[in-house]
């Protein structure tokens, strides 16, 4: 069950790199799995690719908006096994290329040895319907046997690459790297931050500098508005990923999820406008 | 056994345990302290400046004491490392005076550090006051409410305590916080992990500076007894003291060595911290270690009385240790700890940690695989000063 990877079909056009894309993160359950379901299939129409958290009780590179989604993400019940249930459900409507965002440790348990576990997870990822995968806690150096299975799976493993990444360490990525690479736009966790650094655009071109191949930059971490978002394509991002400021939304609207999925769709919509 | 000097390897890799599973944004950072602790771990100059801090300010060789009458006790020979003597009451000293002339040595100018029962966070306050460095040490909520009088301490040294609020707010839990905010302050800050645990290079350079201890017992039970000891126990929370006392005769194949874990409550009961003998192979804070989690990779909350071994890993060197069976695991109850405790308490005059009464309450439990000559070292790696609160309210409530 191989089927075609909806990240590489999206980028094989060659004017692929004209356009600008935009893929939001939402942790997966979170508020429940019910609302989850429903609130992609409502933002579907204003995004491009969609970002999945797969909850780990200890996300060190998470900040507290996304440590809170994961705990009502516990709490509505998700693991593992509810999460693929989940994108199956998502993939009966939603045609788009989906990546999901975990920890090492999620993807190496269930079976009897890591290798077979990380085959086995990967597998069972592949065939409810993702395209990608960013592994949070796993940098190139360790990756060796998660860049086997991808390929064994056909999944893109995206890296993630920071503003302090050294410029040897930037090729060993870039050389593996598949679908986009996911440059992290701030020195520090995830979470909505008001501006965005100076830092952001000296990495942008440094990064574009080294890419031999033709692969799309996605910037994350910290962006919250539209206007962040327009300024990070001027500067040469060809996607934006948006997790904590969308999670702010459901926060926000604990009560109220009709006005909940009302202010998601606006912010979505805003951004896809930004972006376009 | 030909153990010394191979592990880890490059990668960090203590066989198939450790490596580095940090986020992208500490790469750098962790490189960069490898390169650091590469060229400084054998400058005669900088080993000089670290044991002449240790001996002036932290009161080192602490003694090798023959416990006379808990050997009657007990039945065999018991000498106690005293490491509850060295400054700040607990072994955790030769680590944070290590990484902090390391980190000065990097042109690095604050610390940030975890702790669980406060003894980390605690030496590492000294050390930052020590050093001049400004210190900052999360800790979990739970853990600040079982260990006020830390806390004071750590203030009156002038180092910030930010309390953790999230997930089981305990020792996991302030290392995720501490990680999240060196990430977001990597460039000025040293990470002072407190234990042999986390990503490369850290379960490497916390077990170099904790040496001191077997280097000293080995030659000080050489000198008492003109040979070695039958066995060394010590107890294991992430393991920095264990590993501390055991690094240098793990090639003496003769001296068992003797790891013992939390039971907490009781194995049945769940409420545990038996990472080594229960856990599972999987990846947490930087390192593939033995873990108590679900089926499905998530943490599991674990227990113990003491706070310093409420934790649910192992250092990777012990998981290796263990799986080349050089390293035998055992396990002590709260109400054993406690029993122990209060006998070594009664018969010898020390108040020892909590955490080293798991290693005494091993003891008691082991004792008839011992003759009366064979010798036993028990490291004592810290001073039960710090556990008076919980000692009384847990008596107290026993004579109830």
């Amino acid at each position: 069950m191989n089927h075609t990877n909806r990240i590489l079909d999206l980028f094989n056009d060659k004017n692929a790199l004209e356009e600008k894309y935009f893929m939001p993160f939402l942790v997966c359950g979170d508020p429940s799995i019910e609302q989850f379901i429903s609130m992609i299939e409502k933002i579907d129409p204003y995004i491009d690719i969609l970002e999945l958290g797969i909850p780990f009780s200890d996300p060190i590179a998470d900040g507290p908006t996304v440590q809170e989604a994961n705990m009502r993400a516990f709490e509505a019940g998700i693991n593992t096994k509810v999460a693929l249930d989940t994108i199956k459900k998502i993939r009966t409507f939603f045609q788009k290329p989906i990546v999901i965002l975990t920890y090492y440790n999620i993807l190496i348990q269930g079976s009897e040895t890591i290798e077979s576990s990380l085959d086995n997870t990967l597998r069972r990822f592949k065939e409810s319907g993702i395209d990608g995968i960013v592994i949070a806690d796993l940098p190139i150096e360790e990756a060796g046997l998660a860049l086997k299975y991808c390929k064994k799976h056909n999944i893109s493993l995206i890296f993630l690459i920071a503003p302090t990444t050294t410029d040897d360490r930037l090729e060993k990525i870039l050389k593996e790297a598949r679908g986009f690479v996911y440059l992290i736009s701030i020195l520090g966790v995830t979470g909505a931050r008001e501006k965005i650094a100076q830092i952001t655009k000296e990495t942008i071109k440094r990064v574009k500098s080294k890419i031999k191949t033709k692969i799309p930059i996605f910037l994350g971490f910290g962006i919250s508005t539209p206007e962040h978002a327009s300024t990070l394509v001027e500067l040469g991002a060809d996607g934006i990923i948006i997790g904590s400021a969308m999670i702010d939304v459901i926060k926000r609207n604990l009560s109220d999820f009709t006005k909940m999925e009302k202010e998601l769709v606006e912010f979505v919509s805003s951004i896809n406008n930004a972006i376009k | 056994m030909k153990y010394s000097g191979r592990y880890p390897n490059k990668c960090g890799k203590f066989g198939d345990f450790g490596g580095i599973f940090a986020p992208e944004v500490l790469m750098p950072a962790l490189n960069e302290l490898t390169e650091a602790f590469e060229k400084y771990r054998n400058d005669e100059s900088f080993k000089k400046e670290f044991y002449q801090i240790l001996e002036s300010y932290g009161g080192r060789p602490t003694p090798l004491f023959y416990a006379k009458r808990l050997s009657e006790d007990v039945g065999c020979k018991v000498y106690l490392k005293r490491e509850d003597l060295l400054h700040g009451g607990a072994h955790k000293l030769n680590n944070v005076i290590g990484q902090a002339l390391l980190a000065k040595k990097m042109g690095k100018t604050k610390l940030v550090a975890e702790t669980g029962a406060g003894q980390h966070g605690f030496a590492t306050a000294i050390a930052g006051a020590y050093f001049g460095m400004e210190t900052k040490v999360f800790m979990g909520e739970v853990d600040i409410a079982r260990q006020a009088y830390n806390v004071y301490r750590m203030q009156l040294l002038g180092a910030e305590v930010i309390p953790v609020k999230i997930g089981s707010k305990t020792l996991k839990d302030a290392i995720n916080d501490g990680l999240r905010y060196w990430i977001t302050n990597v460039r000025d800050t040293h990470y002072l992990m407190g234990s042999v645990v986390g990503p490369h290079p850290y379960p490497l350079l916390v077990r170099e500076f904790q040496r001191v201890i077997g280097i000293e017992t080995k030659k000080q039970i050489m000198e008492l007894e003109g040979r070695l000891p039958n066995a060394i126990i010590a107890c294991i929370g992430g393991g920095s003291n264990a590993i501390g006392i055991m690094y240098d005769f793990i090639e003496d194949e003769n001296v068992q060595l003797i790891g013992v874990e939390a039971a907490g409550e009781g194995l049945e009961t769940g409420k545990h911290s038996i990472a080594l003998g229960l856990g599972r192979r999987g990846v947490l804070h930087g390192s593939l270690m033995y873990l108590l989690q679900n089926e499905y990779g998530n943490i599991l909350k674990t227990h113990s009385i003491s706070a310093g071994l409420d934790y649910p890993g192992v250092g990777p060197e012990h998981c290796f240790l263990k799986e080349l069976t050089r390293l035998r695991v055992e396990t002590a109850t709260d109400n054993e700890t406690l029993a122990s405790f209060q006998k070594l308490s009664v018969i010898e005059g020390i108040i020892p940690a909590l955490e080293s009464s798991h290693a005494l309450a091993c003891l008691e439990k082991i004792k008839g695989e011992f003759n009366k000559d064979d010798i036993v070292i028990i490291n004592l790696s810290g001073s039960g000063s710090k556990d008076l609160n919980i000692i009384k309210q847990r008596m107290e409530f026993k004579v109830k």
